[in-house]
């Protein structure tokens, strides 16, 4: 199975993709929510999770999120919203559009572990 | 207090027309520029002009680095009279370029303009002044697990703030105005190198341009929750990068900008914040 990360920060990615690959998932990476998009179309029936950032160029990842909940192909795989920002409002935002979970940067290596744990 | 001003490798009759000036209430010290190293003690930088340009450019940018953020100005004096641009000087972070030449009455008054100190923050400030040193602290701790220390903080209407890599972002809203973190290269790379968990010599220029654009998101985003239902909410934009060594920011709008600086180990990095509550918000909370 595979893992999607999106997030317009390649740091960001690296850091990410770290700590999943000692969880022993492989990993594709996306910097905005229409790459997320195309990497679907071509693995989609692989996909485990999607990592994504909110703040991204292009679609961002509030709207690629509400795109693929609408798409009966993808709507099944969980999509994990990571932002730098952490009001109520929007953490609401996420989950009412069908976010499985949401984590504030900055965080740990172990926040994000027993994030990835907790949420898939 | 005494202002302390620093005299870096000039002759007897420049420093002797400084020392004539500036007057008593000063102390005017003389190093040579091999000897120079943290220099944020001095009220003001006197430096010589040789008939070497590209000398004189390379020992005002390392003086400037050595002034590591504070708005020390440094004076060049020239000693013939002024030829061709003074924009390289200024440039490369001379603050002015004056001539022994120049009437004595207008020196004094240039000079003593310079040692005027930067304005303090006014307590209300100091809450969102201590709020973004907070979040820069805990982003640093949190991601890159190194220790950063908020020394001082000052304001500066025009200043020019000099680094090699900025990152910036725009903010808007309740409070409108810009968030910029300003580092040289080595710490720059310190810091991605451990958010990375990785070596230093692995981080190359597009990550460093990268990781500090996150950072200064990372500070914008976690400093914004602090500041809801109050006058200074904003919302943040993407991050830009500014490149370059030496390269300057300034400010155009008149608005107050208040410098942050911090330090990690020996190395130091400052975070610039301007940032205004728009008309209808200041009335709203009236």
């Amino acid at each position: 199975m595979k893992v999607i990360i999106a997030d317009d920060s390649l740091v960001m990615r690296r850091i990410i993709e770290n700590a999943i690959q000692s969880m022993g998932l492989e990993t594709l990476h996306a910097g905005n929510g229409h790459e997320v998009i195309t990497l679907l179309e071509k693995h989609g029936n692989n996909i485990a999770v999607i990592f994504m950032d909110w703040n991204m160029p292009g679609m961002n990842g509030l709207e690629c999120l509400k795109s693929l909940k609408g798409n009966d192909l993808f709507k099944h795989i969980p999509v994990l919203i990571i932002s730098t920002e952490s009001e109520e409002e929007r953490i609401d935002t996420a989950m009412a559009a069908g976010a499985k979970g949401y984590l504030t940067k900055p965080f740990t290596s172990e926040e994000l572990i027993k994030f990835i744990n907790k949420s898939i | 207090m005494t202002d302390k001003i620093l005299t870096i490798d000039c002759s007897p009759p420049v420093i002797n027309v400084i020392n004539d000036l500036l007057g008593k209430d000063t102390d005017v010290e003389s190093h040579a520029f091999d000897d120079i190293r943290e220099l944020i003690n001095y009220r003001m930088i006197i430096i010589q002009d040789s008939d070497d340009q590209d000398d004189v450019l390379k020992r005002i940018r390392k003086i400037r680095y050595a002034c590591y953020f504070r708005n020390i100005p440094i004076i060049l004096i020239k000693i013939k009279d002024r030829t061709g641009s003074i924009e390289s000087y200024i440039t490369a972070g001379a603050t002015e370029v004056l001539s022994l030449g120049d009437p004595q009455a207008a020196l004094r008054q240039i000079l003593k303009g310079y040692l005027i100190p930067n304005r303090q923050p006014l307590t209300e400030e100091m809450d969102y002044i201590n709020s973004f040193a907070e979040h820069t602290c805990n982003v640093i701790k949190t991601v890159a697990s190194l220790d950063a220390s908020f020394e001082e903080v000052y304001f500066a209407n025009d200043f020019k703030i000099f680094g090699d890599i900025s990152g910036l972002i725009a903010l808007s809203g309740g409070a409108d105005g810009i968030l910029g973190i300003t580092f040289y290269w080595p710490l720059a790379q310190k810091i991605i190198a451990q958010m990375m968990a990785t070596d230093e010599d692995k981080i190359n220029a597009e990550l460093i341009h990268d990781g500090v654009a996150e950072i200064v998101n990372m500070i914008g985003g976690s400093t914004k929750k602090a500041f809801v239902g109050k006058p200074y909410h904003f919302e943040i934009s993407l991050p830009t990068v500014i490149v370059g060594s030496g390269h300057q920011i300034s400010h155009s709008d008149n608005a107050p900008v208040a410098v942050l600086i911090f330090k990690i180990d020996f190395e130091y990095f400052a975070l610039k914040v301007c940032l205004k509550p728009n008309k209808e918000n200041k009335e709203q909370g009236a």
